[in-house]
């Protein structure tokens, strides 16, 4: 790690910060809020045609001919594309290219991409569509993940080592089975996550516009720039400086706009033959197959603790249903074990994750990337170990907490930690020790605990660039440009680029202009995933106004003949500390640089140190700062109907330093709000057909207004020594303990242990039924 | 986005005219009122009407009147404007809360009284895109020879969705019609066939033109009960309409029982009233005709798996609801 | 194809579409008014609310034609609207919403400020509850709906002349105060600068 990596947590000028802390407005909110604002489907271009997909209505089957002339004869269709068009194989990580933007020789699920026409509009693509013919040889269709680890004939993707296993890992750390012999409580048992998808409200949409000079501008919907970019390159054949990828403003993601998906590619190619700017904008049905969402989990956990409570080993085993491609899923493999070794310090701990493929959509990145399923299974483990050993949760997780500034069992280092202070926090605000099992039967409190990354110290193709970079334009005008890659998904993170720049220069946020997510115009940030953008592309931004910042005061303190020491920048002023008449404003202050100095702009750069165990895999996991949380859930159980009623929510969340506590609370709420509707009503998955059991937001409940819960969101700031001002995530840590949160919550309501989502009412009925009848034998 | 397939759109501006339309185009026109369950239906392929004839010009749908022989409400008032209305609140609140419940606000803004009396049936193989059918190979209620609600399935068994449906069994209303011959009324109660590809009894050259409350007993007390997974926007998974008449002394007089989304009829269910009649609200007699009600509702309405939610678990949501609602109508009788 | 003749935050249009046309398309394509959003395809998520009439009305399963003879007030209607009746800066609904970052990814905003705009028109004084029922049509993924209910209640408590209720995390920090309506942001920097 270099010195322009790391800042320090302290304000940048004098005891206080400025701008730092406050609730601030997003420098793209108002836009927003009138409608101005350009997202990808708002934007129309001269003779832009439109293009539509044909997809499979096969959950596996070769594909014996296409034929597409009737198609393309019809009027006002200009182009028609096939997997021959685009042979080149992709996918997000490099190590596991096995996606095709439309399918080459085989279909892989319902809904499966097959051919792409464009034509003067939507409803003329579509009767195209119909008039293409395809000849289909089905084949035997894996629906459950079970059967596909069992079977490997047919394979989904063949010429595979291993039948249909995407991936597998196995890895133990300590002396596990030493563990659970020094073990004088154990506790074993299965437990299951169900498949949830993202719901951005906005489909995913490109267009692409294909110039007479052979530069190929798109704009897509996607939460990573930098990969569509190197993906289009390679898959259209286009040197990737001829290729410019822009994120317009975008309408949620959530992992699900991180894949290259199929309209990008086919939108090029189409651009490319017709010379016309095409758009394709998915239909809701089409965002559900391409889905991407949380990986069905079956698992098996064991873990062992002594009598007062301290863990001595666990053991997981983990199968994973990874739907019809790898997308991310190698590393959705290793998270699923990788990421459970804090809050609470593991002695000893093994796991063994397997990922098949199945013929249903694709699953890949949700919020809290292959660790929300792990978590949720052992946050209700330790619940079971606090009752069996009559320790309260919150204290049996108090003994087992690992500590700031050391390592975990798997190798991963662990700077600041604020897990005890969050614990504290939803205790009190929960009024835990008053309420917690004291409550009329039906009513219940539960709590759980988790961390997560803020960003990974692995890019996903190795090199040794930077992971963020910025440029900073600094204009006579007293204006400040920040050029960043990073993408802006809606967590505001142009803001937070912009309140950097305006603490670090002493400048207003109002006169901090922010270019971002266009490969064109700004250095490469590897985008919007894994909780990376405020970390690194804020400590780079900071690293670039530094260089400015040295310029500056060098340039006042000539010039005013001064001790550099004396010259503030705050607040829109260049101050002199000592001498209060030569305050100017930095519209001044800029000028006299830039005359001193010439055009004035800065580059700044973060990438991670080396970090992870020395093991294979080991940097998979690895990140340079940790999140943790607490949460405490508030349940009333309706034992007439089954309906679990979600009275509240508290959840602590240690961010690091929240630059803008606002922002943060926005994060920690909608994460919440995510994880309640994963636990409660959301539910992704096929039918006996293959077919989507309802691809609509009709039929897949996300909650309105009257169905989420009131959350508390809680800040705990730990303050971070490598974040920016130190600063860490939160946009993924906080879903995930507010799911195992709720299930102890069930449990103190009514005595029964949940293992099994998604928990509907009809099967929350059965199970009271069950253990009423059980006690009654 | 999703598009709905072409067609001709006609806007009359009286009934007769409209009428005249729809026998001009035999099969091929289609009425169109709020349009808020007609075009998600449009757009999934599952009508492709040639014409579409809007109701929104024609003059004379709208609105709520008084007179002796009842409310006359007018096909096209709103659901939101039905479920404020003072008179429909006060006279038939069972209908003005099942109103309140349809779908979402925006939608209810739109959506109309007589457009929810005339849903089409609803089931999770039949309301979905035209890809997603033709994956299915259809169903018997569109294109298809088969219905997979019953793996192997003759019939069609799509679900009558349409909240306001009970309550106006409850109510004893009935529906007038206008056709080429005329007008003609018919009893709600006895608009339903047990076929889900169509279950009322209605010509496709009919119009609806106004749904009629008949005067209810002084006493009246009326409520709608309805099971779904969010709170908003959602189809009932079961609903149930109760209206319990009390005498001056409060004891019920008059009552009765109606229920939806169990199979292609709304239904009443048959004897409530002998069960509750003479028992007093708060008497042990009469929580325990409330019982005897709950279980035989339980055993009348056996829930199918045509919409989503667990079967089994609707059919348990029964008497749990049903108690419900008998215990709301009478909350407000101060009993 | 049809001249439909719409009244479109107070501009009188003609307009040809075809007849198959739902308002949304009408708004989107033909006019260029494309802060209405489209989300679900079929009246699922309220992502394309438009008022009729000032009542919040799904565009995207609205036959275009029926949007002739009323009112109709899309996103970009409010602030024009707010400016022409004499006031600063935007609606103050969408001016809340920026305050309390209710807007995060903004897509089902337009729609949420819509349907927030007329609840307020007919309840100035809404309570938690209404304002949950009022805005129940209205699907959004990013919030978790928190800040926007905050971001009403901010409004009616601007309007009322109280001080709005603070969510716990900010009760926390003492002094921190909601940013401030810029009007009144250029006032008190004026003021500090005297």
């Amino acid at each position: 790690m270099a010195a322009r990596d790391i800042h320090g947590p302290k304000p940048p000028w004098g005891e206080h910060f400025q701008v730092i802390g406050k609730g601030h407005r997003k420098v793209d909110g108002l836009a927003k809020a009138t409608g101005d604002a350009i997202y990808a489907d708002d934007i129309v271009l001269p003779g832009m045609l439109h293009a539509k997909t044909l997809r499979s209505p096969h959950a596996h089957a070769k594909i014996k001919a296409i034929r597409t002339d009737k198609a393309l004869a019809l009027e006002g269709v200009h182009a028609v594309i096939t997997g021959s068009d685009l042979p080149e194989c992709y996918g997000v990580i490099p190590w596991t290219p096995d996606e095709n933007a439309l399918a080459v020789d085989k279909v892989r699920f319902i809904g499966d991409e097959v051919a792409a026409v464009a034509a003067v509009d939507e409803d003329t693509a579509n009767r195209a569509l119909e008039l293409i013919e395809v000849d289909y040889e089905p084949l035997h269709a894996f629906l459950d993940p079970n059967e596909a680890l069992g079977r490997g004939d047919p394979q989904i993707h063949e010429g595979r080592k291993d039948g249909n296993v995407s991936k597998h890992v196995k890895l133990d750390f300590g002396d596990v089975d030493g563990g659970f012999e020094e073990a004088e409580v154990v506790v074993e048992g299965d437990y299951s996550f169900h498949g949830t998808t993202h719901g951005a409200i906005e489909p995913h949409c490109a267009v692409a516009q294909f110039g007479a000079d052979g530069n190929l501008t798109l704009w897509s919907s996607t939460q990573i720039t930098h990969y569509v970019q190197r993906e289009i390159s390679k898959v259209l054949d286009i040197e990737p400086q001829h290729v410019r990828v822009i994120q317009p403003c975008l309408g949620g993601a959530f992992g699900g706009k991180s894949d290259p998906f199929s309209l990008e590619f086919c939108v090029s190619k189409l651009a490319m033959i017709t010379g016309r700017p095409v758009k394709m904008l998915w239909t809701r049905e089409e965002v559900f197959y391409a889905h991407r969402g949380r990986h069905p989990a079956q698992m098996h956990y064991r873990t062992g603790a002594t009598r007062d409570g301290r863990l001595t080993a666990v053991d997981a085993k983990i199968l994973l249903d990874g739907g019809a491609y790898s997308s991310f899923g190698l590393v959705t493999t290793y998270y699923s074990g990788q990421l459970l070794t804090g809050p609470y310090h593991f002695p000893a701990y093994r796991f063994d994750s397997t990922r098949v493929f199945t013929n249903t959509p694709p699953c890949g990145p949700k919020r809290g990337h292959g660790s929300v399923q792990p978590r949720f299974a052992f946050e209700i483990q330790l619940d079971e170990l606090a009752e069996k050993l009559e320790l309260d949760p919150i204290e049996l997780r108090r003994r087992n907490f690992q500590g700031d500034s050391t390592e975990t069992i798997n190798g991963q280092r662990i700077t600041s930690n604020g897990f005890l202070e969050c614990l504290d926090k939803v205790e009190t605000a929960s009024d835990w020790k008053e309420r917690r099992g004291k409550l009329p039967f039906g009513r219940g409190l539960g709590v759980a605990g988790s961390m997560y990354i803020t960003g990974t110290n692995y890019p996903i193709y190795p090199n040794d660039m930077p992971q963020a970079g910025i440029q900073l334009k600094v204009d006579r005008s007293g204006l400040v440009t920040v050029f960043t890659g990073g993408n802006d998904i809606g967590q505001g993170s142009n803001s937070v680029a912009a309140y950097l720049v305006a603490e670090e220069l002493g400048v207003e946020v109002s006169d901090v202009r922010v270019v971002a997510a266009d490969t064109d115009l700004c250095p490469v940030d590897l985008g919007a995933y894994s909780s990376r953008v405020t970390f690194m592309v804020g400590n780079a931004v900071i690293d670039a106004c530094r260089k400015l910042r040295a310029q500056i005061v060098d340039t006042l303190a000539a010039t005013w003949e001064c001790d550099k020491k004396r010259v503030r920048l705050m607040r829109g002023m260049a101050l002199d500390l000592e001498d209060s008449e030569r305050a100017i404003p930095m519209r001044e202050a800029f000028q006299l640089t830039e005359a001193a100095c010439d055009t004035l702009g800065a580059t700044g750069s973060y990438n991670t140190p080396k970090l992870g165990g020395d093991y294979r895999g080991g940097a998979i996991g690895a990140s340079p700062a940790y999140s943790f949380t607490a949460h405490v859930v508030e349940v009333d159980v309706d034992c007439e109907t089954g309906f679990i009623g979600v009275k509240k929510v508290w959840c602590a969340h240690d961010c690091g330093r929240a630059l803008n506590p606002r922002l943060v609370a926005g994060q920690i709420e909608g994460s919440v709000y995510m994880g309640i509707a994963e636990a409660l009503l959301e539910d992704h998955k096929v039918n006996r057909f293959g077919l989507h059991d309802g691809p609509s937001l009709l039929d897949y409940p996300m909650p309105t207004t009257l169905d989420t819960p009131e959350i508390e969101a809680l800040i705990v700031e730990s303050v971070d020594p490598e974040g920016p001002y130190g600063a860490k995530e939160a946009g993924e840590g906080p879903l995930h303990s507010s799911i195992p949160a709720l299930a102890n919550a069930v449990y103190d309501a009514v005595g029964l242990r949940l293992t099994d989502l998604p928990f509907t009412p009809a099967k929350v009925l059965r199970a009271l039924r069950e253990m009423k009848s059980a006690a009654g034998a | 986005m999703l598009r709905l397939p072409p067609y001709r759109l006609l806007e009359p501006s009286s009934a007769e005219e409209a009428v005249k339309l729809l026998a001009d185009e035999p099969g091929e026109a289609m009425l169109i009122a709020g349009g808020t369950d007609l075009v998600p239906n449009m757009k999934h392929g599952l009508f492709e009407p040639k014409t579409v004839i809007s109701l929104a010009k024609v003059e004379g749908l709208e609105g709520v009147s008084d007179s002796d022989a009842g409310l006359r409400l007018g096909p096209m008032t709103t659901l939101a404007d039905a479920s404020q209305n003072a008179l429909i609140i006060e006279r038939a609140p069972a209908l003005a809360q099942a109103a309140g419940v349809v779908a979402g606000p925006q939608l209810r803004n739109v959506g109309t009284l007589g457009g929810n009396l005339m849903l089409d049936t609803r089931c999770r193989w039949y309301n979905q895109t035209y890809f997603w059918r033709k994956g299915l190979g259809y169903c018997l209620k569109k294109d298809g020879t088969l219905c997979h609600v019953v793996e192997g399935g003759a019939r069609c068994v799509a679900a009558a969705s349409n909240d306001t449906a009970p309550a106006l069994m409850t109510l004893n209303a009935s529906a007038v019609f206008l056709g080429p011959d005329g007008e003609r009324e018919v009893a709600i109660a006895d608009l339903w066939t047990n076929d889900g590809i169509v279950n009322k009894k209605v010509s496709t050259d009919e119009l609806l033109i106004a749904i009629k409350v008949p005067p209810q007993a002084p006493g009246h007390h009326g409520t709608y009960a309805k099971l779904r997974r969010r709170d908003s926007i959602d189809f009932p998974l079961f609903g149930c309409a109760v209206r319990l008449d009390l005498d001056e002394e409060g004891t019920v007089s008059g009552a009765d029982l109606a229920a939806v989304a169990l199979v292609a009829r709304p239904m009443r269910v048959k004897g409530v009233e002998e069960l509750l009649l003479g028992t007093k609200p708060g008497s042990e007699a009469f929580d325990q005709a409330v019982e005897e009600v709950a279980q035989l509702a339980y055993k009348r309405c056996r829930p199918l798996d045509n919409v989503p939610g667990d079967a089994e678990w609707r059919r348990e949501m029964v008497p749990v609801y049903v108690r419900r609602a008998l215990r709301s109508a009478t909350a407000s009788s101060g009993a | 194809m049809r001249t439909l003749h719409l009244l479109v935050n107070g501009d009188r249009l003609a307009v040809a579409a075809p007849d198959h046309w739902t308002l949304i398309e009408v708004l989107r394509y033909r006019l260029g008014l494309t802060g209405t959003k489209q989300g679900c395809d079929k009246g699922d998520c309220g992502a394309c609310t438009v008022l009729l009439n000032g009542k919040p009305t799904l565009s995207c399963i609205l036959p275009a034609s029926r949007a002739e003879g009323h009112e109709l007030t899309t996103i970009e209607g409010l602030r024009p609207a707010h400016c022409a009746a004499g006031g600063e800066g935007t609606d103050p609904v969408q001016d809340a919403f920026d305050r309390c970052d209710a807007l995060q990814c903004g897509f089902c905003q337009p729609g949420m400020m819509l349907s927030a705009r007329a609840l307020l028109n007919e309840n100035a004084q809404p309570d938690r509850k209404t304002i949950q029922e009022a805005l129940s049509g209205n699907l959004c993924r990013c919030t978790g709906y928190t800040q926007i209910i905050e971001a009403v209640e901010l409004v009616v408590a601007d309007a009322a002349g109280v001080d709005p209720v603070l969510p716990a995390w900010q009760v926390d920090r003492d002094g921190e105060d909601l940013p401030l309506a810029p009007a009144v942001e250029k006032a008190t920097t004026a003021e500090g600068d005297n």
